[in-house]
């Protein structure tokens, strides 16, 4: 009887630590890398995916594309960033205005590359962390033996890490629609960027 | 495994011959794999552009965009780490724009060379794309970057980089060798030894020099005061350059191989030039930065 109740006892404490462990297992955050890695590899499989290849399908993979990658990105950051000093004078309604024209560029930017995937490899370097920001650093080798070094800058949002810069060879995205803006803003006006933005985004 | 002796006897012999690189460089110690980079962790995120604008403003946000490296919102250990200067390699966001007083000259230029692209190097390369298998292409490459195997060297050692000398080196005899007369990257492929991109351009910087201010030269494209120099000299170290002194006819064949390698290359990048043109607001400025940050990264490494 009473190895009976010891050994009740001892699946009591086995229980309770499984579940204790389970809830510390749900709340850790993914590591920065492994979250790029999870965005990459779905990405990559809507892409590669035999039953997206149909050009009929080509608007329904670009909305899954388009979803995983709204997931990981964060925009207003990159908006803030980009416009940097000229994002603080914006009223909310400007900035309202701008992210979805700004996220829209740049998902066609991204898209066209993606959409190109012909069987690279992806390598994924390192991560680098300080405190709430990291950086990934991945490499994809071309099929010409070519080797392309991408960093991700991340920022970490509640329990998500976020990307908030690309840098492909050394060149950041940030930092070049910065110089691109303010070259924009200070010459003509923020209107006239925005408008620029528009047009582009509608020409397609 | 031979591999590996080789290019330590390599190490040695550079040693011996060339004492002041060897001892200048922080790894004189020759090793074949790459290892990927172990960083201080500093980010970059205390380094924002001075900007008077927006230091004099109110913030709408916690983050603190100010020049002075110091988190207001985290802890006092922070702020104490924060004031260590950030390390060089993570000052992403640190670079500046770089001057360009000749604009209207440039953006001349930037028109005549976005011309060129589309009305005659895109075409024939298209043409020569649609006749040359990849394979072939790759290797005419592979062919003409083996060519200039001095240059790279050269810099190697003017940047005091052993381990870049090493394997420059290395890859020049079994590409020679195995690699038929540099075809093949077999270096690459078969023994993880990859080419190393050095330039005088880069070598001045390393040195210390800025790149003055952007010049965008007609045929040739983005560059700088600096880089621009840095080509000429790199010329100067071009094997090909001292066969045309002495052989007229090797002009002739080094202008038609020049050509050769442009189309060769264009023909392997068609399309990333429109892609940057799309994703750009303003291409002039878009293709000066990205060149700007691309010859700022390579420096840092």
């Amino acid at each position: 009887m009473e190895v009976f109740m010891s050994l009740t006892f001892l699946i009591r404490i086995i229980l309770s630590l499984l579940f204790i462990l389970s809830i510390a297992v749900s709340s850790w955050a993914v590591e920065p890398m492994e979250a790029i890695k999870q965005t990459t590899n779905k990405i990559l499989n809507i892409v590669t995916n035999p039953v997206l290849k149909p050009p009929s399908k080509t608007a329904e993979k670009e909305k899954l594309i388009r979803e995983a990658v709204d997931e990981r990105f964060d925009w207003e950051e990159m908006a803030r960033r980009s416009l940097a000093a000229h994002w603080a004078k914006r009223t909310p309604e400007e900035r309202k205005e701008f992210l979805p024209l700004f996220s829209d560029l740049l998902e066609r930017t991204y898209m066209k590359k993606v959409e190109d995937y012909s069987g690279e490899k992806v390598l994924y370097e390192g991560e680098t962390k300080d405190g709430d920001y990291a950086v990934v650093k991945v490499k994809i080798v071309t099929k010409q033996n070519k080797d392309i070094l991408v960093e991700y800058r991340l920022k970490k949002e509640g329990n998500n890490w976020l990307i908030y810069d690309v840098s492909i060879l050394g060149v950041s995205l940030v930092n070049n629609y910065r110089t691109q803006f303010n070259s924009i803003i200070s010459q003509s006006s923020y209107e006239n960027l925005v408008k620029r933005l528009r047009e582009k985004v509608e020409l397609k | 495994m031979k591999i590996v002796w080789g290019v330590s006897i390599l190490s040695i012999l550079c040693l011996t011959i060339f004492p002041y690189p060897c001892i200048a460089s922080s790894s004189p110690e020759v090793s074949i794999t790459i290892s990927s980079s172990e960083e201080p962790t500093l980010s970059e995120q205390e380094i924002e552009p001075i900007d008077p604008v927006t230091t004099t403003e109110p913030r709408t946000d916690s983050r603190p965009e100010s020049a002075i490296p110091i988190r207001f919102d985290e802890g006092p250990t922070r702020v104490a780490i924060a004031n260590v200067p950030p390390a060089p390699l993570e000052a992403e966001e640190e670079i500046g724009t770089i001057p360009d007083p000749i604009e209207p000259v440039n953006r001349a230029f930037f028109t005549f060379n976005d011309r060129l692209y589309f009305w005659v190097l895109k075409p024939v390369a298209s043409g020569y794309k649609a006749v040359a298998p990849e394979v072939v292409r790759v290797s005419v490459r592979n062919f003409f970057s083996h060519l200039t195997t001095p240059v790279r060297l050269v810099n190697c050692l003017f940047q005091a980089d052993v381990k870049c000398a090493g394997i420059e080196t290395a890859r020049f005899f079994l590409n020679t060798a195995i690699g038929f007369a540099g075809f093949f990257d077999s270096a690459k492929t078969g023994f993880n030894l990859e080419k190393q991109d050095r330039d005088f351009g880069q070598t001045l910087g390393i040195w210390g020099m800025g790149p003055v201010f952007y010049i965008d030269l007609p045929i040739l494209g983005p560059s700088s005061l600096r880089d621009g120099l840095g080509y000429a000299v790199d010329v100067s170290f071009d094997p090909r350059t001292y066969l045309a002194i002495y052989f007229v006819a090797v002009g002739y064949v080094n202008t038609g191989g020049w050509v050769l390698d442009k189309v060769n290359e264009a023909s392997l990048s068609l399309g990333e030039y429109e892609d940057l043109k799309k994703a750009a607001l303003d291409p002039y400025i878009a293709l000066r930065e990205a060149y700007h940050q691309h010859r700022q990264s390579k420096i840092r490494k």
